[in-house]
């Protein structure tokens, strides 16, 4: 009790928890455990650590299943697979593109916030609104207004250019965070004690966001490994594009099983690598006190740092933005059979709902234990479950359908309740994330105290639990809701026959190149990403409470 | 003498022999605390020694493993009884007020209030008993510290409690304020009767706040006096140590004095040592005076001094007897000069102090001291058991 004073902003359990929170701008970090309430065993129900163990096996599952599958091809034929030309050059492609994409975002991601949090850019909040929207606009609605636009756009250097603009936020978000909760003091100390202006920003100030920054690019590389439709747009063939198109049109299951394989290898190396690279590393801020030291003067950069954000602005958000608007003023007659946008927007919206409960409550257990209870068990668990993020959505998909052949006679397959399924699984990490962060801001002594103040459990769970907690729960679900809505490889593949989504839609008039029809379906997922998007921001802002319990 | 003039709001609470431990870690081994009712009690422990589970076991967050605890003849934990907390009547104060933040400054203080009609009036009074009438519709984030304090003060006496726990509830505060709250709360608790246990470890709060002191140390409780007999006959030169400083010196027992390295002292207190034995003296800074080089019983160089103000501590290293040391008063003579304490002698003067560093000064103790029969090892301190 007594190292209260020293705030030891420590990685949670998972790091992966803290920079997908930074990364969607829910505070997980922010809100640590309860102080000094570690050491305190509390007697929780059996049923919390069962809930996460099954919830955590479901979250595994379809590795096992993948392996499965490949055992059943027999190994002999899995392995002439794999080591034939096609893979070498879908290898090269895949991981070219991924370091390169990487690169670019690493390094974007981390000037621009730079350039927000810790410099006098004019308008600099602004900007920082401004360079996070492009999270909410799927990477294939980037790719479709380039492409709309400009047909010459395609191959490696079109996907780079693509990818890098759709996804660099998720390098931003982390980063800018870390600057804004480093200790400023820290720079001001090593200038004091004789090292340069350049040098204190190689050696303090990218230390201080190495963590994020290693945590963004892990993300990237995750989202370019599992990128399906802006890489078919673009014409530009990985893996994940080969798995699809084997399973779509060849049905040619052993290959897409074999391929799966090693993109799935390709992903677990990713993920560990990066958790390799940040080491042990952590940050600690003695005391709390929150000294802003003077931002950096652009001077006469200053027109030019502008002209950047400007030029990004218009990349990664004026291209699609007038791509949809161009088209949607320029719709030519419907070569397909008219689906009404209603009916699309409506099924999606019941996904997204359906699939953001599940993930919400099936994060819940694991969240309780992971905060109320951190040990060895919680911690397996937790970590268990950020397997998923190695699996990419068309694999969770070949891995679910060979599942409801083999174990439920196909009853399953192209059913709502697999495909919502599939979505909790795919979703989970992120909703575990807020879920976390929403149990930690109701810490054990609040209920404590509402019980010394004459309160039943009941009524302290509805009286002060519940207020605390539901506001993370609703971003939860809005986080899960807004990927779904923009969801398009793993839907495409088990959705209902004859259903579509907004996602799906686009994609049938996208790919028959009827960009007027399409374009409507992409104004709706657009508009729709706003809204969550808003609910997140707004729960990030007010959180008068999270100084006070945190504190 | 003390039941008669307190309301009889308060209850009374005996604490007896609680065990309580955490997987292989014993943190209270066997503590036992009685006190009486409306009275002010601060548990002085260091950090570790088990302040904090020991009012969350009066508060029922924890159980016991063994032992009672019994609050206004009523058992609440022990002999298979366990009260839980909202049934307990505990007003409970933790560490950094444990506002809920998603409430108002009226609802925080009402959250324990029964539904009724003079909820309002009810609310009003603690408000107006903590001064904070205005701020009602305010939010914890929105309060400095201090105020923290008292509403989560007003939202413990709200259920009108039989006892108010305060887990080191200034400790956040800084300096300044901390007096100022630590003596509004004080006075509220006073009109308000209760019962108050106050956990610190700043031996200077326990003193001035309360009316008794109970020193916790290694999981129980080595000593429970009024500030006053804590301070002037500890229990034992740990318990001395902690709630002050202090000389303590190796001293032989020559009834009714004991002869020290700064002469023959007159016993105030203590145990009672046949002549001859081996004794431990405790001699406050503050009993200590820096005299002229020929005037003192014994004399050092100084080795620093720290000025604070309205007094200073001057270190001094003793190098004997003064030349012209006063015969003892009533000595045979026949002992042999007790050793020198290991450390520097701890002076402590009114105002500025008129040496430097580095010149040879008197010492010469005022007053009766404290002895203990038993010699002083300095390698020992830390184990030093109450019962010894």
């Amino acid at each position: 009790m007594q190292a209260r004073r020293v705030v030891t902003s420590e990685e949670p359990p998972n790091h992966v928890a803290g920079l997908i929170g930074a990364a969607t701008g829910t505070p997980a970090a922010a809100a640590a455990g309860p102080v000094g309430s570690g050491r305190r065993r509390r007697r929780w129900p059996g049923p919390f650590v069962w809930a996460s163990a099954l919830v955590a096996a479901a979250l595994v599952l379809p590795l096992v299943f993948l392996v499965v599958e490949s055992a059943s091809f027999g190994w002999s034929a899995v392995l002439a697979l794999v080591f034939r030309g096609l893979t070498a050059s879908l290898l090269w492609h895949t991981v070219s593109l991924t370091v390169c994409v990487t690169a670019c975002c690493a390094v974007l991601g981390t000037v621009l916030a730079w350039c927000v949090e810790r410099t006098d850019l004019a308008g600099r909040r602004w900007w920082g609104a401004l360079v996070v929207v492009p999270v909410g606009i799927p990477d294939f609605a980037v790719a479709f207004g380039w492409r709309s636009l400009f047909a010459g756009i395609g191959g490696f250097g079109g996907a780079l250019l693509v990818m890098s603009l759709a996804v660099y936020p998720l390098v931003y978000l982390p980063v800018a965070a870390s600057f804004r909760d480093a200790d400023p003091g820290q720079e001001e100390v090593a200038r004091s004690l004789g090292t340069g202006r350049l040098a204190t920003f190689w050696r303090v100030t990218l230390g201080q966001a190495r963590g994020a920054i290693l945590g963004g690019c892990l993300l990237v590389a995750l989202v370019v490994l599992a990128e399906y439709g802006a890489f078919e747009i673009l014409g530009y063939q990985t893996f994940t594009t080969e798995i699809f198109t084997q399973l779509q049109t060849g049905f040619d299951t052993d290959a897409a099983c074999a391929l799966s394989l090693v993109l799935v290898l390709v992903s677990l190396v990713v993920l560990a690598g990066e958790g390799a690279a940040r080491g042990r590393g952590r940050t600690a801020r003695v005391g709390s006190a929150a000294a802003r030291a003077g931002r950096v003067r652009l001077g006469r950069w200053h027109p030019a740092v502008q002209g950047g954000f400007a030029l990004l602005a218009a990349a990664a958000l004026g291209v699609p933005v007038v791509a949809v608007l161009y088209w949607l003023g320029h719709g030519g007659p419907a070569p397909l059979p008219a689906v009404s946008l209603g009916a699309a927007a409506a099924r999606t919206a019941a996904y997204g709902a359906a699939a953001g409960v599940v993930a919400t409550a099936a994060a819940f257990p694991v969240a309780v234990l992971s905060v109320r209870r951190p040990g060895r068990l919680a911690a397996v668990l937790e970590r268990s479950s950020y397997v998923v993020l190695a699996v990419p959505g068309v694999v969770l998909a070949l891995t679910l359908t060979y599942a409801s052949e083999r174990y439920a006679n196909g009853a399953l397959y192209q059913t709502n309740v697999l495909l919502v399924l599939a979505y909790a699984v795919m979703f989970f990490p992120l909703a575990l994330v807020s879920v976390r962060a929403s149990v930690a801001r109701a810490p054990a002594h609040l209920e404590e105290m509402g019980r010394s103040l004459g309160r039943s459990p009941a009524a302290v769970l509805w009286r002060v639990t519940l207020p605390l907690v539901a506001p993370g729960l609703a971003a939860a679900f809005s986080l899960v809701f807004l990927e779904v809505v923009t969801e398009l490889t793993a839907t495409l593949l088990l959705i209902p026959t004859g259903a579509s989504t907004l996602a799906t839609q686009f994609w049938a008039y996208e790919t028959n190149l009827s960009y007027g029809q399409a374009a409507p379906f992409v104004a709706v997922m657009m508009a729709v990403a706003v809204v969550p998007s808003y609910v997140l921001g707004r729960w990030f802002d007010r959180m008068p409470a999270r100084r006070a319990v945190a504190a | 003498m003390t039941a008669a003039t307190v309301p009889a709001d308060g209850c009374d609470l005996d604490v007896r022999d609680v065990v309580k431990a955490f997987g292989s870690s014993v943190v209270l081994r066997g503590l036992s605390l009685s006190v009486p009712a409306g009275s002010l009690t601060a548990i002085l422990g260091r950090s570790g020694s088990g302040k904090t589970t020991f009012l969350r076991v009066l508060a029922g967050f924890e159980r016991a493993d063994t032992g009672s605890v019994t609050i206004g003849g009523v058992v609440v934990d022990g002999d298979g009884a366990f009260v839980p907390p909202e049934h307990r009547r505990i007003g409970y104060v933790p560490q950094e007020g444990a506002l809920f933040p998603h409430l108002t400054v009226a609802r925080n203080v009402a959250f324990g209030l029964p539904r009724g009609g003079s909820r309002r009036a009810r609310l009003e009074g603690l408000l107006a008993l903590v001064g904070m009438e205005g701020m009602a519709r305010r939010y914890p984030h929105q309060l400095s510290g201090g105020q923290q304090q008292r509403v989560a003060l007003a939202r413990a006496l709200a259920v009108d409690p039989t006892l108010v726990l305060l887990d080191e509830p200034f400790s956040s505060l800084d300096a300044g304020l901390r007096t100022a709250v630590r003596s509004e709360v004080q006075a509220v608790l006073r009109a308000s009767g209760a019962t108050a246990l106050l956990v610190t470890h700043d031996q200077d709060e326990a003193l001035s706040w309360a009316d008794q002191v109970a020193v916790l140390r290694d999981g129980r409780i080595g000593q429970l006096a009024s500030p006053q007999e804590l301070y002037t006959r500890p229990s034992d030169p740990d318990v001395a140590g902690f709630v002050g400083e202090a000389n303590v010196l190796p001293g032989v027992a020559e009834p009714p004095y004991v002869r020290t390295v700064l002469g023959a002292l007159a016993v105030a207190g203590g145990d009672v040592a046949p002549a001859g034995a081996p004794v431990t003296v405790l001699v406050r800074p503050e009993q200590v005076a820096l005299v002229a080089e020929a005037e003192g019983a014994a004399c050092g160089a100084v080795r620093d001094l720290q000025y604070y103000g309205h007094d200073a501590v001057v270190r001094v290293d003793l190098a004997g007897p003064a030349p012209a040391a006063p015969a003892a008063p009533a000595g045979s003579g026949a002992a042999a000069a007790p050793a020198r304490p290991v450390g520097p002698l701890v002076v402590r003067v009114m105002g500025a102090a008129t040496c430097e560093p580095g010149d040879v000064v008197g010492v010469a103790v005022r007053g009766p001291v404290l002895a203990w029969a038993r010699p002083h090892d300095p390698e020992e301190l830390p184990e030093c058991d109450s019962g010894g």
